[in-house]
């Protein structure tokens, strides 16, 4: 016992002398306990460990997700309002050419109708006034007769004596007579 | 007679092999310093893990994030969420200073109570977390001490140290008190926790070295974790108070 203990001691001291070397004393460099330790160590810690980094990976994968999904939506709705904005910019063309032509049109006809508004108030008014002309003529016309009959009638009663009388008949009977031998030959 | 004697001798030589050496340290000789350098060696230890780990892990960054391109991911959230509480609004140009703190001190408090470091025999001392030095502590405190000030300075200027003699001058003595202390605590709550747990299963392992130091060992990670997570919002804390907005 006395070797074995003694061949034990002897492998302990030989580094001791003042250099390097491995010491190979299980008891002194305590690798049961320390493989224990480090057995229950990697053993609990490993499952902490992994889910600790699992929830850390879940929780990046879904942010990434979302903002993917959301960067999608908003394409999606830029794509959307972009194909809007070309629907309604060709109507505003269409409008724009079309009211155009049609403004045009509007107004074509309302000069015409207009100018055709124009020319029969001018025939209206051409017409009343040569109404009124007429309408002035004769009375004027009227009036001259009016004043001439009454000259003349005038005049004829002025001139209406007994002499004038009995000389017109006079010369009726001289006519008369005349006439009378005329038919007698 | 003879089995006693020979007990006795097995357990000198039991006790050569897993003594416990507190503070005989391996020295180099660099210039005309005594340099750490078991304090060293596990440090770069440490730095070529962080850096090894993160370059694998950032070589093909996708949008949907691969195992260790989240793990990094969720580690760097965290810091920046430790950061903004702590810093208020512009902890942009911070984070990568607490996110080194935090991983350095996290991964080398972890790996000091993980890594079969007793494996590697040294001619004195031995390897363990490099934070169980001293002299690693205060090297961050200081940092932090330092990151802070400037803070403070490149934000208003010599104004600054207005902040002494707020809220009255009354407490003046004890603002400038306050500026030692604060490394002196940070360096020292870190070493102690991490020497103290380091100590405790050593000790337990030489005395019972199966089953019982195993939930000493989960405690030890516990609370070098939460050290790690505290230098880390501490640091933080003091540079966002410093970098307060006028009252």
């Amino acid at each position: 016992m006395k070797n074995v203990t003694d061949s034990f001691v002897s492998l302990g001291h030989w580094p001791s002398a003042g250099g390097f070397g491995f010491n190979t004393d299980i008891l002194a460099t305590n690798p049961i306990n320390l493989s224990v330790v480090l057995g229950v160590l990697i053993f609990f810690g490993k499952g902490v460990l992994s889910d600790l980094l699992d929830n850390r990976k879940q929780r990046i994968l879904n942010t990434i997700r979302n903002s993917e999904e959301l960067r999608e939506g908003a394409i999606e709705q830029l794509e959307k309002a972009r194909a809007r904005l070309r629907k309604v910019e060709m109507e505003a063309d269409q409008y724009r050419v079309n009211g155009y032509s049609e403004i045009e049109r509007e107004k074509l006809n309302l000069i015409n109708s207009t100018y055709n508004t124009l020319e029969q108030l001018e025939n209206y008014k051409n017409e009343t006034i040569h109404f009124e002309q007429q309408r002035a003529i004769n009375q004027v016309r009227q009036r001259v007769l009016q004043q001439a009959l009454q000259g003349a009638l005038g005049t004829i009663n002025s001139c209406l004596n007994k002499e004038l009388h009995l000389r017109t008949i006079s010369a009726n009977i001289g006519m008369f007579g005349s006439m009378k031998e005329i038919r007698n030959n | 007679m003879n089995v006693l004697s020979c007990s006795i001798n097995t357990l000198k030589g039991l006790y050569d092999i897993s003594g416990v050496e507190v503070g005989q340290h391996f020295y180099w000789q660099i210039g005309g310093f005594q340099v750490h350098a078991q304090v060293l060696i596990t440090s770069w230890v440490v730095i070529a893990i962080l850096l090894g780990s993160a370059t694998l892990a950032v070589r093909n960054p996708q949008t949907i994030p691969t195992d260790g391109q989240n793990f990094f991911e969720y580690v760097l959230e965290f810091i920046r969420d430790v950061s903004k509480t702590q810093i208020g609004e512009e902890y942009g140009s911070w984070v990568p200073f607490i996110g080194t703190m935090f991983l350095f001190i996290f991964v080398s408090n972890w790996s000091g109570a993980l890594l079969p470091w007793k494996i590697i025999q040294l001619p004195h001392g031995e390897l363990a977390a490099p934070t169980n030095d001293i002299n690693t502590t205060v090297a961050l405190a200081l940092l932090t001490s330092v990151a802070y000030f400037y803070a403070g300075l490149t934000k208003k200027g010599l104004g600054y140290f207005g902040k002494y003699i707020q809220p009255t001058p009354i407490l003046l003595p004890i603002n400038i008190l306050e500026d030692f202390t604060k490394p002196l605590s940070l360096s020292f709550r870190l070493f102690g926790n991490i020497l103290a747990d380091e100590l405790v299963v050593v000790v337990l392992v030489s005395l019972v070295p199966s089953i019982v130091p195993i939930p000493v060992m989960f405690l030890g990670l516990f609370t070098s974790g939460i050290q790690a997570l505290i230098f880390a919002t501490l640091a933080a804390a003091y540079i966002g108070e410093s970098m307060e907005g006028h009252h």
